[in-house]
């Protein structure tokens, strides 16, 4: 940890920070892909966040911006030592590109049963094939973050964050399909 | 109001976070559109499962306990742990060793030797104190570099010297220190750990209290008491002018192994 601990503002952050941690660490298992770069990922944002402490804004959302710090860590420190052969996610193809056989699928009624029958396994494998920022996205609209504040998290404009956690669920949707058959 | 808007609302249709007028313009939508509703039914179904069977990833709590060590709660960046504590409860907590304590020095009823009352006493303070450790965010007020580092902390900050002849190894290995207190003194607090389990001994003035004359055993070369209380096991010594007291939820036979090691 930084020589912040022991500063007014960051003992004062202390408390409040820490109940987030379970969110945090989600987020970290997420994006990272195992628990033992999630503990890591959080251990460091929880360290950036306490130097960075006498810069959080009284009165804003605590946990939008320990968010954003471990979105900002995991892209700096992580993302980039990683091999990942869907490196961009497979919710960046062109809708398009997805073939007619999709198109069908995601209009049959097959779909609503079977998604019905996923389980839990078969839901978090589909979630983890799809690019970082699309899982972000849908974690965060999960923890029940505003627009604003995922706009916030992920360094984008409100009015873009509607359309990309659209896009991230159908293509949640569309990798659903191969589990559920 | 073309499909690709409507799905764009969908999710805020579900959650009524659409203005009254937007909402109706939406839901008729997708009254007359089987693509629409089959997306609207989709939708739901999708965020049922994210909610429902989503697996979610707390943070172990060995995590927990490393961050909550690393960043102080409010008000406690600077202030040792025990003088903290202290503020909270020590009204009640005076009270009680007052009256488990010094009471029979007050009335001239001092326990007779082996009777345990007065080791009693000093049972509950042991395990009490181990519990203030265990609770505290910052437990050691210096970390352990060997006990090299940790003795020469102390100098100063109580009044006498701790003999601690094990500095702690592999299976034991010293965690840091702390000043606290035991009864009414002083005492120096030194923190230990055998795989999971924390370790307190607390070393503080002998004098005056109501050591046990019964129902000890030999550790090492040194009287010893050993009893458990709340599940944790104690074991009381006194070497010339100090006492020890050593407190865990470990295994009383490696307790014992332990004790062993610290009298020497």
């Amino acid at each position: 940890m930084g020589g912040g601990a022991g500063t007014g503002a960051g003992a004062a952050l202390g408390r409040e920070a820490l109940a987030y941690v379970d969110s945090l660490h989600n987020l970290a298992r997420y994006l990272t892909g195992n628990a033992s770069d999630a503990d890591d990922l959080v251990q460091e944002t929880y360290a950036r966040a306490l130097k960075a402490a006498e810069r959080f804004t009284p009165g804003t959302n605590l946990k939008a911006w320990l968010f954003r710090i471990l979105r900002n860590t995991f892209l700096s420190a992580y993302r980039r030592e990683r091999n990942n052969p869907v490196s961009g996610g497979l919710d960046t193809v062109d809708p398009a590109a997805q073939g007619v056989a999709d198109d069908h699928w995601l209009r049959d009624d097959m779909e609503l049963d079977r998604l019905r029958k996923i389980v839990a396994g078969e839901i978090e494998a589909a979630l983890m094939t799809l690019s970082d920022e699309a899982r972000t996205v849908i974690l965060l609209d999960l923890e029940g973050l505003t627009e604003v504040e995922v706009a916030q998290v992920v360094g984008c404009a409100v009015g873009t964050v509607k359309s990309r956690l659209a896009r991230a669920r159908l293509a949640l949707r569309r990798q659903l399909k191969d589990y559920a058959r | 109001m073309d499909c690709e808007d409507v799905r764009t609302y969908l999710l805020d249709d579900h959650r009524g976070q659409l203005a009254p007028e937007l909402a109706r313009e939406v839901r008729a939508h997708v009254e007359r559109c089987a693509a629409c509703a089959h997306d609207d039914a989709a939708e739901h179904a999708l965020s049922e499962l994210l909610e429902r069977r989503l697996p979610q990833h707390p943070a172990p709590l060995a995590l927990k306990r490393r961050l909550a060590a690393q960043w102080p709660a409010p008000g406690a960046a600077r202030a040792p742990w025990w003088p903290r504590w202290r503020r909270a409860v020590a009204p009640a907590l005076a009270a009680a060793l007052v009256l488990a304590v010094a009471a029979p020095w007050l009335t001239g009823r001092l326990p007779a030797s082996g009777r345990g009352d007065g080791a009693q006493a000093l049972v509950a303070e042991a395990v009490n104190d181990h519990l203030r450790v265990l609770l505290s965010e910052h437990p050691l007020e210096v970390e352990s570099g060997g006990i090299h580092q940790v003795k020469p902390w102390f100098a100063g900050r109580l009044d006498f010297a701790p003999v601690v002849p094990f500095g702690g190894d592999v299976e034991f290995p010293l965690k840091g220190g702390a000043v606290g207190w035991f009864v009414d003194r002083k005492a120096a607090v030194l923190v230990y750990q055998r795989r999971l389990h924390p370790i307190s001994l607390f070393v503080f003035r002998a004098d005056g209290l109501p050591w046990p004359a019964r129902g000890g055993e030999r550790i090492g070369g040194v009287d010893a008491y050993r009893q458990t209380a709340r599940g944790f096991t104690v074991v009381l010594w006194r070497t010339g002018d100090l006492g020890y007291a050593l407190v865990s939820d470990l295994d009383p036979k490696e307790l014992a192994t332990f004790a062993s090691k610290l009298v020497g």
